[in-house]
């Protein structure tokens, strides 16, 4: 038997005019894995999100019902539309903050320092921890009765600033997204840190020589040799925003309290198409689904803008 | 050869097990075994306390064994339905009222009650209506309330020797003479939306508008939804929010509950099913509850939400058993089992008995001489969009905020409703 096997798969590998197919054998394993995993039910959500029915199984043939009524029901458009600005809002300032903090850390911590290590250490530290301890920790330090920011206004004297911050329509995202990019910021900064260790020796001593001041070489120099980075980067925050879940369940509970001003596209999705709307709570699957096909073109076309932009930049640059 | 034949023998070994299996089991029920039935419900904190009532019942029906499978509670309503639609459903499952389990029934997965020993002497016509049709062909028995009031703080009331308030402005300068002694009159806060509906409108709706009969005022079209007696509920969250703690707009259920624990604030407006909560955080802690009161004393009236039935599956197996075990549950015996085993939630008997937790036999005696009526938005304001309960939270928060007054609030609810509720559309003929 065994010898049988190895003898056809010898047969496979030596027929000469096959030869230059059996790599497709290789993928064989991945491609299982991800049709069944990845693809199989990424279409199926598709499929789902043109049927409607009560319960986990809408069975019912709707066409583009979900679609219209996600777009133009008074209610669910209301909500959409929120999600959705929020969602672009709580990405904003993590490219804005988030990024830009690890871009600042990491030309700190590649200059290697004396002590850089235990400054990594207490960028890295926020990132290990459950996004669920990091969101009950500050909701004790936010919290107006006992918590310790109040606390610390008071002794300096700022009891002006004191506001109720996780309660208050206009201010609650934007805590919440800082509170983030304060607990992911190390990812940039590692990232960064490696990309500009590539950033040949050479290139900065003879830009050196040459007169350029320290800002120079990092705008002129520095800056469009890691380009590529900055970009997965920028990618990387994109996708992990507008699937963002946690820290706006933990803080915010998945209603996107208060009032929904917290409410991003992945609470929304938890809420139509899991858990339904309190107190009835029934979820509809159809419309749930059409959501996450909404959220995932969003996906695909920031992606697709991305490579396609890298890959001119990379044919303008070989040219 | 020899190996081939071990093998084979080993493979049709294992394709007949399940055969095995199945005709031993099927000989074990025919000799008179126990029948497991199973139960489900989204009460997963109740896990040893229906055991021990599951057991009383089989200590009766020696051959009738209950399974408690409870499902986390967000996810129930969708879990039951799946496990329905596939044949997976348990004997008997808990109910929702009104139109969740309503529209279980009318897809036929709810086995018709009607006629069913016991159900119409233990129970009154009110409370069964929650688990039945609209001709009130019943389909499930009456289980579980809950009810809501205000808890206050006995030691800070004799302290400031301040009495029951009977009225609502009696309450509100209750409220501002706890305010001037320096405590927080209210814990209630709204960093949990939810218990601005649920714990505070809904609480005090009731002796507002005139309990049931003047919800049925409302849910026929003789009343609109922004007349004085609504109007004059929004106003009474108005009248709280000044004693409401600092911060509230960030404070949510847990923290509202330690600063009634905690001794900080004197009152809080709440629900029965804290009780147990309360007794096992801080036992030594003296408190007590009364009735959330109207506008003059003659407005009595208590939000006693039916909360749980229980329903029988149409595809069980053992539809005769399951029935036994609800012709058990409405037996007083049965109710005195789930009102002391379950403080704070309350059976539904007509023939309330007392129970032996001191503070549940305290809230449930308010109801003695006061109109019960649901938690206002249930019955009917559901089941369309933008349904009641949010228009009714949203609005009140707005008023706590600042945002809107009272009779906006009211006109945004009547705004709302006449979206898609034919009585609210053409009313106040």
């Amino acid at each position: 038997m065994e010898t049988g096997k190895i003898s056809l798969l010898n047969g496979i590998l030596r027929k000469k005019s096959s030869a230059h197919l059996v790599w497709i054998l290789f993928l064989i394993p991945a491609l299982l894995v991800y049709s069944i995993f990845m693809a199989f039910p990424l279409f199926q959500s598709i499929r789902l999100s043109f049927f409607t029915g009560k319960g986990l199984r809408p069975d019912n043939f709707v066409g583009f019902d979900n679609y219209v009524s996600l777009f133009t029901d008074p209610v669910l458009s209301v909500r959409f539309y929120n999600a959705l600005r929020n969602t672009f809002i709580f990405f904003g300032i993590h490219m804005f903050v988030q990024n830009t903090l690890g871009l600042l850390f990491a030309s700190f911590l590649a200059s290697k320092f004396k002590g850089h290590s235990v400054y990594r250490t207490i960028i890295f530290m926020p990132t290990t921890l459950s996004t669920l301890v990091i969101g009950f920790i500050w909701t004790l330090i936010l919290n107006p009765q006992w918590g310790a920011l109040n606390k610390i206004l008071t002794a300096v004297h700022l009891d002006s600033l004191i506001r109720p911050w996780l309660g208050d329509t206009q201010i609650a995202l934007p805590i919440i997204s800082l509170i983030s990019s304060w607990q992911w910021v190390s990812l940039p900064t590692m990232m960064f840190v490696a990309a500009l260790f590539t950033v040949s020796d050479e290139i900065v001593e003879s830009a050196m020589i040459d007169g350029a001041s320290n800002a120079a070489i990092f705008w002129r120099f520095k800056i469009p040799l890691i380009l590529p980075v900055i970009g997965i980067v920028s990618v990387l925050t994109f996708v992990g925003n507008f699937t963002a879940f946690d820290i706006i369940f933990a803080m915010a509970t998945h209603r996107g309290e208060p009032m929904y001003s917290t409410d991003l596209l992945g609470t929304f999705f938890y809420r139509t198409a899991i858990a339904g709307e309190h107190p009835v709570a029934e979820p509809n699957m159809g419309v749930g689904a059409a959501l996450a096909t909404v959220t995932f073109l969003l996906l695909l076309t920031g992606v697709l803008t991305w490579l396609f932009l890298s890959r001119k930049q990379r044919l303008e640059a070989n040219r | 050869m020899k190996n081939k034949c071990v093998f084979l023998l080993m493979i049709a070994v294992f394709l007949a097990m399940p055969v095995i299996n199945a005709f031993a089991t099927g000989d074990g029920e025919k000799g008179g075994e126990a029948v497991t039935l199973t139960m489900g419900s989204w009460r997963v904190d109740d896990v040893k306390q229906i055991k021990k009532i599951c057991d009383a019942f089989s200590r009766k029906y020696p051959d009738i064994r209950i399974k408690f499978d409870p499902t986390n509670p967000p996810e129930y309503n969708a879990v039951l339905r799946t496990q329905l639609e596939g044949g997976t459903a348990p004997d008997l499952f808990y109910l929702r009222s009104f139109g969740i389990s309503r529209q279980l029934y009318k897809e036929g997965y709810l086995e018709n009650l009607k006629g069913l020993p016991g159900l119409n002497d233990a129970f009154t016509k009110e409370s069964i209506m929650p688990w039945a049709d609209t001709d009130g062909t019943p389909y499930g028995v009456p289980l579980l309330a809950v009810s809501h009031g205000i808890y206050y703080n006995v030691d800070i009331f004799k302290k400031l020797s301040l009495s029951i308030p009977g009225t609502w402005p009696e309450l509100i300068k209750t409220a501002r003479a706890i305010k001037d002694a320096g405590y927080v009159p209210f814990a209630n806060a709204s960093g949990d939306e939810w218990t601005i509906a649920e714990i505070v409108f809904m609480n005090l709706a009731p002796a507002f508008i005139g309990g049931y009969e003047g919800r049925m005022q409302y849910e026929t079209g003789k009343r609109c939804f922004n007349d004085e007696h609504v109007a004059a509920a929004f106003q009474a969250v108005a009248d709280m929010a000044p004693y409401l703690p600092k911060g509230q707009e960030a404070l949510n259920y847990y923290d509202s509950q330690q600063l009634f624990l905690m001794q900080k604030a004197a009152m809080w407006m709440g629900g029965s099913w804290d009780i147990s909560f309360f007794e096992s955080e801080n036992p030594d802690f003296e408190w007590s509850v009364f009735a959330t009161p109207g506008p003059t004393e003659k407005d009595k009236y208590i939000c006693f939400h039916m909360d749980a039935g229980m329903g029988l599956n149409s595809k069980s197996k053992y539809k005769a058993e399951a029935k036994l075990f609800l012709e058990w549950l409405t037996t007083k015996e049965a109710a005195t089992l789930f009102g002391n085993e379950l403080p704070g939630f309350f059976p539904v008997h007509k023939d309330i008995p007392s129970l032996t937790n001191k503070h549940a036999d305290a809230f449930l005696s308010l109801n003695k001489g006061r109109g019960l009526d649901v938690r206002w938005a249930w019955p009917s304001l559901l089941d369309g969009s933008p349904d009641g309960y949010s228009l009714m939270q949203n609005n009140a928060i707005l008023i706590l905020k600042g945002e809107l007054t009272a009779k906006q609030a009211a006109d945004a609810l009547q705004k709302g409703l006449a979206q898609w509720f034919e009585p609210a559309k053409n009313c106040g003929n």
